[in-house]
This record gives structure tokens, sequence and C-alpha cells, in this order.
């Protein structure tokens, strides 16, 4: 796991002191998005279908101070939109630090390059540089040919000047899996921390609802990508989690471990679904009937969802509040997942869907197994 | 407990291979007819899902231009509001059920990006030998 020890011992030292309070319900990641404006149109996006003069809001710092004060968790997320564009975003990011926040600033990177200079390296901040894939799959996802050039002269910019740098990447319907496996070694070339990634998940807002995996094929998906891994890749995720994408755990949704909140206010329930908002966290917590979202509630609209900011949240408190779990931290953090199956599922997997519109490479070999 | 909720069952959900989002009607431009208190509650709940501004007029008169992010649903309609953003104003709003008379749903702000706009758009771009194709975001004046 490419996490920092500090890092880790500051979110287990929480997690523990929550639960020997007795806390049942406390964030882990403030999902704090100080606009929704972008510097991109992807097509199918479900976070900025805004008119104008939403796009044009913004929270100020004081109001993003609030919010992270208000709900207390140690580590804060800064999507968006795109938070570069933001005119304060410095200002945030350096009273986040200050607070001793680990704060993940999520960008395109379009304008991470020119930006860079405005910040300072520090153990509490990381950029987390949206690249959904190799060049072409990247630049077809985000409508923008050259966008991954950019964001990778400013991972590259990013990491020569110590800060710290992972890819986040979001897999949708039609993913080829040994493409992925490519883009692994690509960006662990680049010398990022590790990588993150998640299933996409069917925004209501979302212009496309028909591009969405259910679970059984997220979870094939997962298990072709991330069984048989080689030694050189590093996930700033929990290693129970990516289990959970695998099929390899069974849980339960934590839609208050990524508390959302933003112009509006605090997210009903969670940062992806809006069912409406709060003014205060205590109200989000102390109001919303939790009983109705997850998936062991039925409800549709979380029915395909295994997304980190809802399972990861559960994974974390897992391994840090068990042995089972800390266990299975410590045995995944060092295996290969070796498995079979799924290199053949690797094997017979081909590109479809929309994806296969773009040429990618693919390498001259049938999948070897990865070296160990 | 949401009518919506319990659809599905874990087996059901742990099975699914695809997952059926939501269906967004076309409700642009739309008036909704608000015959009685159900109506009125309906067409404000689409119009809090919905990606776009509405016209609310209220019974005195006043129109007003409104993104609505938030409603609370109440016994009544006196208790029941939205809250809105409005393009003239900083703050958030609210206004109470019992005060609207109507509403107008304007531009929908998802239309026409569907990602088949873009493949569409994407293949015509390069059989021209275009290159550098790229959708922009749109102007915010």
């Amino acid at each position: 796991m490419a996490v920092p020890i500090s890092q880790m011992w500051t979110v287990a030292t929480y997690v523990l002191k929550k639960k020997l309070a007795g806390n049942k319900r406390y964030p882990l990641v403030l999902m704090l998005e100080p606009l929704f404006r972008c510097n991109l149109a992807c097509a199918g996006c479900g976070k900025v279908q805004y008119p104008p003069h939403i796009l044009r809001k913004q929270l100020s710092p004081k109001e993003c101070f609030a919010a992270v004060e208000e709900c207390g968790a140690p580590m804060v997320s800064l999507p968006g939109g795109e938070p570069l564009l933001h005119p304060q975003i410095v200002e945030i990011v350096s009273g986040l630090v200050a607070r001793k926040k680990y704060v993940y600033l999520c960008t395109n990177a379009l304008e991470l390059k020119r930006r860079l200079p405005e910040f300072t390296p520090s153990k509490y901040l990381t950029f987390s540089v949206h690249l959904d894939g190799q060049r072409e799959h990247h630049d077809f996802s985000v409508c923008r040919e050259g966008g991954y050039d950019i964001a990778v002269e400013g991972i590259k910019e990013a990491v020569k000047r110590g800060f710290r740098v992972t890819t986040n990447a979001t897999f949708f319907d039609g993913t080829d899996p040994n493409s992925v496996r490519a883009f692994f070694d690509e960006v662990m070339d680049m010398g990022v921390e590790g990588i993150v990634l998640s299933p996409g998940y069917s925004y209501d807002k979302a212009p496309d609802q028909n591009r969405f995996m259910g679970r059984a094929r997220v979870r094939r998906l997962f298990r072709a990508i991330l069984s048989n891994r080689k030694p050189t890749w590093k996930f700033n995720m929990s290693p129970l989690f990516l289990e959970f994408l695998m099929g390899d755990r069974k849980y339960e949704c934590t839609p208050w471990g990524s508390p959302a909140y933003n112009i509006f206010g605090w997210q009903r329930p969670c940062y992806l679904l809006q069912d409406g908002y709060t003014e205060t966290y205590k109200e989000l917590i102390e109001t919303t009937k939790w009983e109705e979202y997850g998936v062991a509630s039925g409800n549709p609209k979380c029915a395909n969802c295994m997304v980190s900011c809802g399972y990861e949240p559960t994974a974390v408190i897992e391994g840090f509040t068990s042995l089972k779990g800390f266990w299975g931290i410590v045995r995944g953090t060092f295996s290969l997942y070796r498995d079979e199956h799924a290199l053949k599922l690797l094997n017979e997997a081909a590109p479809h869907g929309p994806v296969s519109l773009v040429q990618i490479e693919k390498p001259a070999r049938v999948l070897e197994e990865t070296n160990a | 407990m949401t009518a919506e909720v319990l659809k599905y069952t874990l087996e059901q959900v742990e099975a699914l291979e695809l997952a059926p989002g939501a269906e967004h009607e076309q409700l642009e431009g739309w008036v909704p007819a608000l015959a009685d208190e159900d109506d009125l509650r309906q067409a404000l709940e689409k119009a809090f899902d919905y990606r776009g501004d509405v016209t609310l007029t209220l019974k005195s008169g006043e129109r007003i231009e409104a993104f609505i992010f938030n409603r609370h649903t109440g016994a009544t309609l006196a208790d029941s509001y939205v809250q809105y953003f409005t393009p003239s104003a900083p703050e958030k709003r609210k206004v109470s059920y019992a005060e609207i008379a109507r509403l107008a749903f304007g531009k929908d702000r998802a239309a026409g990006k569907h990602w088949e706009d873009w493949v569409k758009k994407y293949n015509e771009r390069k059989a021209a030998g275009e290159q550098g194709i790229a959708l922009h975001p749109e102007a915010l004046d």
C-alpha cells in the first residue's frame, strides 16, 4: 500500500478513538467541493450540469474551513468541478494543511504545471490527478485530445518538485482490463506515489444512464485488473477495499464516512446521491434516514454502487478496528493476488462498447503472468 | 421510508450485470398543470431533480428564476418549502409551497451532452481530418 505510515497512523488512531468513544457514525474523508466549474466538458459528466449562475458560485476559504472543523474528518478530498479554477484554492489548501488535514486535491491537471509554484510540498498535500487510462482512452473519456499529455506533464513536474501525487481513474462498462494494466505500468513509471481507482456510478444528474456496470460485472472487471499484480504497482487505497472490488469481500456502504459539502450545504446522503441538503453536519448525521440507503436497503439508486466514497470507509474501519481486518491489510499490502481464473479473464477480454472506438495499441504478447 | 426503496433484494443486486440508471423526462419548456396539492408536490419534486432553472410564479405575482437544490416536505403546503439560488442574488433563498402558483421548466443543462453525441461528433470530425478534437465548457457570461 502506498499510503505513508504517518497518514495511516493518523487515520488508525482517529478510528480507534471514535470506536472507544462509542461513536457510530463519523467521517473519514470530507468531500469538499469548492465549486462545480470545470475546464473540461466531459460528455456524460454528472457533476457539472448546472446553469451558469451556479457554476460561477464557489465556497469561500472561510466556508471551507468551517466545514472541515465542523465535521472533524482527518482527510479532505477537494473534487469539483476543477479546484484549480478556484481563485483562492492556494489559500484553501494552505489553511487545510495548517490544520494538519491530509488533503487530496483532485484535478484534471490541465492547469497543474502552471499553478505548481504557488503550492508548497507537504506530507499533508497530495495532487490526485484524474487519468482514466492510457492516452487514447483518457483523451476520449474527457473529450479532449491532448488532455493526457498535459496531465502527464503536470504529474511529472509535481513529482519533480517533491509533491505527493496519485492518479485517479474511473472505469466504465467496456473498459479493457489489459489496457488498464498497461496504464498502471505507465503511471508507476511517472513516479507517482500510488494509484486510486473506482468503478463508475450512475449519477442521477448524468446525461447518460446506460454506461454503468452492475455489481457482477464490476467484480469480474476488477478481478481481471487487480489479480496477478506486478510488484511495482502501488495503490493509494485500502487493500480491503480493492478486495471488495474483486469480489473477495462483502461490505455494506458507509455513506457518512465521506460526507460531502458544497455551495448547497451538506449533501444528503452521500457524495454521489443528491437527495437534499442540510445546513449543518450535525443535522446531516441526525436527520438523514440512513436505513433508506446502501445496498442492503434495496434502494435502486444504490444498487450498482461499489464506489470508494461509500465502501472504502467500511474497509478502513474494518481494517483498523479488528485484528482480522488489520491482518487483511498487512496481507493485502504484500500479496500479488495470483489467480489463474483472472488470467483467463484477461486473455478473453477484448475491448467493446464505446471505448473500443479508440484504437489502443495492444501489447504484442498474449498476457503473460506478471513477474513476481 | 420512501416508496422507491426496497425494490431489489441483495441477491438481485449482486447479480446485476448492467445497472439501470435513472430515467430522465424531457422537462424543458414544461409548464405543469397544478390542479391540486398533489400536482404541485410532484412538480416541485421534479424541479428539485431538474438540471436547470425553473421560473416560479408566486401567488403574489412575483416571478423568480430559480435553481432549486433542496426541498423540505411537510404535512401541509405551508410546512413545505424549496430552497433555491437565483442568478441575481448570492444567498440561498427559500419559498413555501403554499406561495407558489405556477412553475415553468427552463433550459435542461444536460441536453445534448450524451456520450453518444460525443462519439458521433468525434467520428465526424476525425473523418474530416481534424486534429486536437475537444469539447469545451460553455461560456459562463
